[in-house]
């Protein structure tokens, strides 16, 4: 196969890239995250509005950074507001960006030393997926993508296979009354619901670096729908397997889900280990697509050389991923990336479309 | 350019060295599986107290006694002597007392060589009179906080001393495996509750009603299921038994029936059975204004599979309509019997009624969830059953 240099990545690969960069961690928290603020099993309706919602915000991202093609976020946020201000606006991205890896990282080091490699210390678990990160990232985007074209069917087949198997716990009652209390629960529930699937504001970074930057619309929506899809899903089938108290009991209610059966006779009897392992790979990838944004925008933002950032970023990412103490310093944590990321669409998403708007049509006037 | 070499040699050879892998790995050899957990009274066993006089113990209540079911025991050739309860057939159960179940646990290490890890536990047996004393939520909590333990794991309770169940019986199997794979026998009588594992008793507990789980027998190492306990939803606590007939009595309400027998006398005082085929269940709930009523209407296919009337012939239609009225008269005389027992003995819900008020009038259910047993006593039931035999075997007299 031949090697690309150009930095641009194909349609499909953008689709695969924008997925791998929402789909993570959250799929073993999320039922429970989503229940505890609907507290009826109407909890995959505010999911799917959250979802709703996300496309949205993803349409208007895209066709902002339409506007500049073979640019990224970080390059024409200065175009539309001036070098400082740009600049400002490329930090508060960067700093969301590495919020991210670093959770995600702790995220997988947790569910991977509590259920896998007990006593196994963290930071064995947390540097060597550091390391391979920085390696895969020092190709580029283009390296990146094909990686994730490999994991990406492995993992979205194991998590599907997972889900067929746990429906033989799956009871329909589990999920009624449907909108037994009305609508005003799922919508309580979309205060969670729409932090679940953060990490899409790479949009702006993955649309500059389109070979065809004129199907990005197509490929963005594609990308962000699948995991909305799956999310769905996946709280419907959790919440109709475990039902909505054992949910709200349960700290990883994915994984419980797994673990309630065992299928004698199948290769794996016990289907939460092959699960996990192989959702370490959608972990890995979530991380290292934040990881790989954030160098760029560091390096963009401030001039220096990519490889460099990279290396730098490696120390200081393991001590971030380090600092929440506990695990509900941890949950916390998640909660307020989610909380960034409506801040961060408050804060440049919309300012910078509308800045753009206007000075599109000024432009206009004077010629 | 040499030195490099040498540098990156020792580079290789260093890396290497952690890519070992498996750094915390213990043998399976070295560990004890415990497949079997049963939880009785907190009375210390003989052997635990001659162990505890020579020596100092550490501060505890006796709240409950722990006793597992550890395989495989090393077949070493003194095994054979040593007449402990496991006897030497493979298993070996050890009993511990104290008042925290993860330190009991712990506590294994002290008298065996070869720690215990609950990766396998398969069946947990709880006896009747320590949930009497105990909500099954404290009791329950470290083998669903615990990271070991499968939720997969069935939860049964026992009448007598819960230890008793994993004793070794005539058949070769480990009791707790025996035990895990009885309510598999679900699918041929509705006597046999379907099995819960933890997943479903956490919602079970979580859910605040009241509930119940399959009660086995023992009695030399036989054992037997001998009907369902019932555990009392705001407390937690066993309040009584229901015998075999009103645990298949459930089930027809519940409709959550695979294969059941009613067996009858007909007009001659002879015994006939009928075969279960197809069931159709419901349980309506009809509220007007703030009167509450349920009506069960259930209705049944099936064939006659027995009949000890000689002088009568099943395949007329004449003797299969008679023998209908006899069946529904017969499991009506048993839903009476089990809401008799639900309503005025017990004043408990375990047969689904509130779970399917819960769907249908989800507003009502709010009102009166908290306080659900108490209504559900008070609530009238009426029921109306419709066998139809369809066919009589593959005799023909």
């Amino acid at each position: 196969m031949f090697t690309r240099s150009d930095d641009k990545i194909t349609t499909s690969q953008a689709v695969v890239l924008l997925t791998d960069s929402i789909l993570g961690a959250g799929i073993l928290t999320m039922p429970r995250d989503i229940t505890e603020k609907v507290k009826t099993p109407d909890a995959w309706l505010s999911v799917l509005l959250g979802g709703i919602v996300a496309l949205l915000v993803v349409w208007l991202m895209t066709k902002l950074s339409q506007q500049f093609p073979g640019k990224t976020i970080f390059e024409y946020a200065r175009n539309i507001v001036g070098k400082i201000p740009g600049s400002v606006v490329s930090m508060l991205m960067v700093i969301y960006f590495m919020i991210i890896a670093g959770f995600e990282i702790r995220i997988l080091a947790e569910v991977n030393v509590f259920y896998l490699l007990e006593k196994t210390p963290i930071w064995a678990v947390i540097i060597p997926f550091i390391w391979t990160a920085a390696y895969l990232a020092s190709g580029g985007i283009n390296c990146i993508a094909r990686l994730f074209q490999i994991i990406f069917p492995v993992s979205i087949l194991i998590l599907l296979l997972s889900f067929l198997l746990s429906m033989r716990l799956f009871e329909l009652d589990n999920l009624r009354p449907f909108l037994g209390e009305g609508l005003p629960p799922v919508l309580e529930g979309l205060k969670s619901s729409l932090l679940i699937f953060t990490g899409f504001e790479i949009v702006m970074v993955l649309v500059g670096h389109m070979q065809h930057p004129q199907k990005a619309v197509k490929a963005m929506l594609l990308g962000a729908g699948i995991p909305v899809i799956l999310y769905v899903f996946a709280t419907m089938i959790v919440v109709g397997g475990l039902s909505v108290t054992a949910v709200l009991r349960s700290t990883w209610p994915t994984l419980d889900l797994l673990r309630s059966f065992e299928i004698t006779g199948l290769f794996f009897e016990r289907f939460e280990f092959p699960f996990l392992v192989i959702w370490m790979m959608q972990m890995f990838c979530n991380f290292c697509s934040q990881f790989f944004v954030t160098s760029l925008g560091l390096s963009k933002t401030f001039g220096i050389k990519f490889p460099l950032v990279l290396f730098a970023l490696m120390p200081i990412l393991f001590i971030a991923a380090l600092i929440p103490k506990t695990m509900n310093d941890l949950f916390a944590l998640g909660q307020t990336i989610g909380y960034m990321s409506i801040i961060l669409f408050a804060l440049v998403t919309v300012p910078l479309s509308l800045i753009y708007l206007i000075r599109k049509k000024g432009l206009r006037k004077h010629a | 350019m040499r030195k490099y070499r040498m540098l990156t040699l020792l580079l290789v050879v260093g890396i290497m060295a952690t890519q070992t892998g498996c750094w915390s790995s213990k043998e399976i050899e070295d560990m004890s599986m415990y497949v079997g957990l049963a939880l009785d009274d907190g009375k210390p066993t003989a052997t635990e107290e001659k162990l505890d006089k020579q020596g100092e113990g550490y501060p505890k209540r006796n709240l409950f006694t722990a006793t597992v079911q550890i395989v495989p025991v090393k077949t070493g050739s003194n095994n054979k002597q040593e007449k402990g309860q496991g006897k030497g057939d493979g298993f070996l159960n050890e009993s511990e007392t104290g008042d925290s179940l993860i330190q009991l646990m712990r506590q294994y290490s002290l008298r065996r060589e070869r720690a215990v890890i609950g990766h396998h536990l398969k069946v947990i047996i709880i006896s009747t009179d320590l949930i009497r004393e105990q909500n099954i939520d404290k009791l329950m909590d470290f083998v669903l906080r615990d990271n070991d333990i499968r939720p997969s794991c069935i939860v049964l309770l026992s009448r007598g001393l819960a230890r008793d169940t994993l004793k070794a019986g005539n058949s070769e199997e480990i009791p707790a495996f025996k035990l895990q794979a009885m309510p598999r026998g679900h699918f041929r009588t509705g006597e046999i509750m379907r099995g819960v594992n933890l997943t479903r008793l956490n919602s079970l507990i979580g859910s605040k009603q009241s509930f119940m789980l399959q009660e086995v027998a023992s009695s030399d190492g036989e054992t037997e299921f001998s009907g369902a306990g019932i555990i009392k939803g705001d407390t937690g606590r066993y309040v009584g038994p229901l015998d075999q007939m009103d645990v298949q009595s459930v089930s027809w309400i519940t409709g959550d029936i695979e294969g059941a027998v009613i067996k009858s006398y007909n007009w001659h005082d002879e015994p006939m059975t009928y075969e279960l085929k197809r069931l159709k269940s419901k349980i309506i709930p009809r509220v007007e204004g703030d009167r509450l009523s349920f009506h069960v209407h259930i209705e049944s296919e099936g064939r006659i599979m027995e009949n000890w009337d000689v002088d009568e012939d099943p395949s007329q239609s004449e003797f299969l309509n008679r023998a209908e009225k006899i069946f529904e008269k017969t499991l009506l005389q048993m839903l009476e019997h089990l809401l008799e027992k639900l309503q005025t003995k017990y004043k408990v819900d375990v047969s689904g009624f509130g779970k399917q008020l819960s769907l249908d009038h989800p507003q009502y259910w709010k009102k009166v969830k908290d306080r659900w047993d108490e209504v559900f006593s008070q609530t009238p039931v009426t029921f109306d059953v419709k066998f139809t035999i369809t066919d009589y075997g593959s005799s023909k007299k």
